[in-house]
């Protein structure tokens, strides 16, 4: 029993981090908080499922050509629908929301509600870990959550892009006097963000069957994990999926899994009472946050 | 190199620049002299740009009223209206009040992070010349920058305004805060940056450490100009001595 809790306990917490990332990554940089980041998850699952099953690409292609369109659409969100209500923040939120609601709502529409939409595994099988069942598709979101976080390191450690995205969530002003733009680097972190969010999509969907409600429940997490663990910090986003990740399993496996949600909303609660900011948050004020 | 002609700049329907009319010319160091709000991190933004993102962002939210009149000629061409990238690429950057650096980042990364532009193949030559110019930034460059003291922070702001290779090159209120020593420290590197060919333009409250390195100031008072001279009749202008030496 406890060797199962810790291992999937574990698994859990890598999930939840790797779709709070994106949203997280975004928000660090242009202070946009991106609602419509469920939206951009889904869409990217369809995506991914529509080009595999009416044009019949290979998986690898699919994969490929849904980051791409997700990061495009992310980018134009920018241009597009953000550059309006740019600095003012509640209609920031609710512009995104009113967008990913929009896309989520399109697929319903559509008809995208039944069983078939399910997204293949990358590999099928599963080995034991301490005696504990693992399939293979959870052990590759590890090895990709692990992947992410070492190339957003070296992105903003070493490339001119990530450094000036550096620069602009340290200092904006400082950063546009050496001549780095604060709408461009806004919509490249938009761009950035959605594409993670469809690394995730395509990582943690073929674990279910892809429904509008996952946009809304991912969108809830990466909110949820933010602001218990500070957003826009990287160590806060690990910390704050683990705190999650495991009071998940526990109340799924000792109380029953309907209490999951009040789990999160409890933690929130607590998190925002305590330390408003996240456990490793750096902004004071309740309303520079979501 | 650089020319101003006339500007105004209202903030709403406050007056900060007063018809200010002003000349750099290549090679010098000019001074702006005025005490608090006189206009002058106001002029710095316009010169460098800042202040149309700043407009920009206003209008966006429906903001602030920012107004910029007048003219601003770089080499003879007209930047009124350019954005703030365009000018540096063009070669003017600001290294800003109160050097705010970036603090989470080491000192290195900070001067990595003004290359951002650059394109050409000679930034480890600014790296050398940063760190010639402030032999304590390579010992800091390792460090994280909010770890630095004001007077470290403040050559690392300098030495990031270097990085993008300017050539005139604004510094406002460099020597805000710091020790008589640490002053003459930065005198002295402002004479080797200039010596490199970059023309400077810097402002300051109290004249006393600038005056003797200037070769022109202009003496601003509520956005409006009260005087100008070469740093000689400065120092000897009774009325500059009262007001900005604390005779
Ligand atoms: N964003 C702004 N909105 C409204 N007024 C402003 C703004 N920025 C500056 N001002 C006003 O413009 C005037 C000039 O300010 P500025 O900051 O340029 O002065 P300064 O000479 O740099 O002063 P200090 O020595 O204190 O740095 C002041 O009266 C100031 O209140
Ligand atoms: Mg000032």
């Amino acid at each position: 029993m406890t060797t199962s809790i810790l291992v999937y306990g574990l698994v859990n917490s890598v999930i939840l981090a790797l779709i709070a990332m994106g949203f997280s990554l975004t928000f660090g940089i242009s202070g946009v908080a991106n609602f419509a980041y469920g939206g951009f998850y889904l869409l990217s699952g369809y995506l991914t499922w529509m080009l595999l099953n009416y044009l019949g690409l290979p998986f690898a292609l699919a994969m490929l050509i849904t980051v791409a369109v997700a990061g495009l659409l992310g980018f134009l969100t920018y241009w597009v629908i953000l550059l309006r209500v740019r600095g003012i923040a509640l209609s920031e939120v609710i512009a995104t929301f009113a967008l990913g609601a929009g896309m989520l709502e399109f697929f319903r529409w559509m008809g995208f509600v039944t069983y078939e939409f399910t997204l293949p595994c990358f590999m099928k099988g599963r080995v034991e870990i301490f005696g504990v069942p693992l399939d293979y598709q959870r052990l590759f979101i590890i090895g990709i959550g692990l992947a992410l976080v070492i190339f957003l390191y070296f992105f903003t450690h070493h490339t001119r892009i990530g450094l000036s995205f550096r620069g602009i969530a340290q200092n904006e002003r400082t950063a546009i006097s050496l001549g780095i733009e604060s709408d461009w680097t806004a919509a490249l972190s938009l761009a950035l963000g959605s594409a993670m969010a469809a690394v995730a999509a395509i990582a943690i969907l073929p674990l279910g069957i892809i429904s509008i409600n996952v946009g809304y429940d991912v969108l809830l997490i990466a909110v949820a994990v933010g602001i218990i663990g500070g957003l826009e910090s990287v160590p806060g986003i690990l910390i704050g999926s683990l705190i999650l990740g495991y009071a998940q399993v526990i109340t799924g496996m000792y109380l029953a899994p309907e209490w999951m949600m009040v789990v999160y909303l409890a933690a929130i609660v607590l998190v925002l009472a305590i330390k408003p900011s996240g456990l490793f948050g750096k902004f004071k004020e309740l309303e520079e946050r979501v | 190199m650089l020319e101003i002609k006339n500007l105004m700049v209202f903030f709403e329907n406050a007056l900060a620049i007063n018809d200010l009319s002003l000349e750099v010319h290549r090679g010098k160091i000019v001074g702006v002299l005025g005490s608090n709000s006189a206009g002058k991190t106001t002029l710095m933004n316009t010169i460098s740009g800042l202040i149309i993102d700043m407009k920009k962002k206003e209008d966006r939210k429906g903001g602030e009223r920012i107004t910029v009149l007048g003219e601003i000629r770089f080499e003879g061409e007209d930047i009124t209206d350019t954005k703030p990238s365009e000018r540096v690429k063009k070669g003017i950057v600001l290294s800003r009040e109160r050097h705010p650096v970036f603090p989470d980042s080491t000192v290195e990364e900070n001067l990595k992070i003004a290359t951002y532009l650059r394109k050409d193949p000679q930034i480890k030559k600014s790296f050398e010349f940063v760190y010639t110019v402030f032999p304590r930034l390579k010992e800091l460059r390792k460090r994280k920058a909010g770890f630095c003291s004001g007077g470290e922070q403040q050559m690392l702001a300098i030495g990031m305004a270097l990085m993008t290779k300017p050539r005139l090159l604004l510094m406002d209120e460099p020597l805000l805060g710091l020790s008589p020593a640490m002053q003459q420290d930065l005198i002295r590197a402002i004479k080797e940056i200039r010596e490199e060919g970059v023309t400077i333009l810097v402002t300051e409250q109290f004249a006393r450490p600038l005056l003797p390195i200037i070769d022109r100031g202009y003496v601003i008072e509520n956005g409006t100009l009260i005087l100008t001279g070469t740093g000689k009749e400065l120092m000897d202008n009774p009325e500059v001595k009262a007001a900005y030496f604390g005779l």
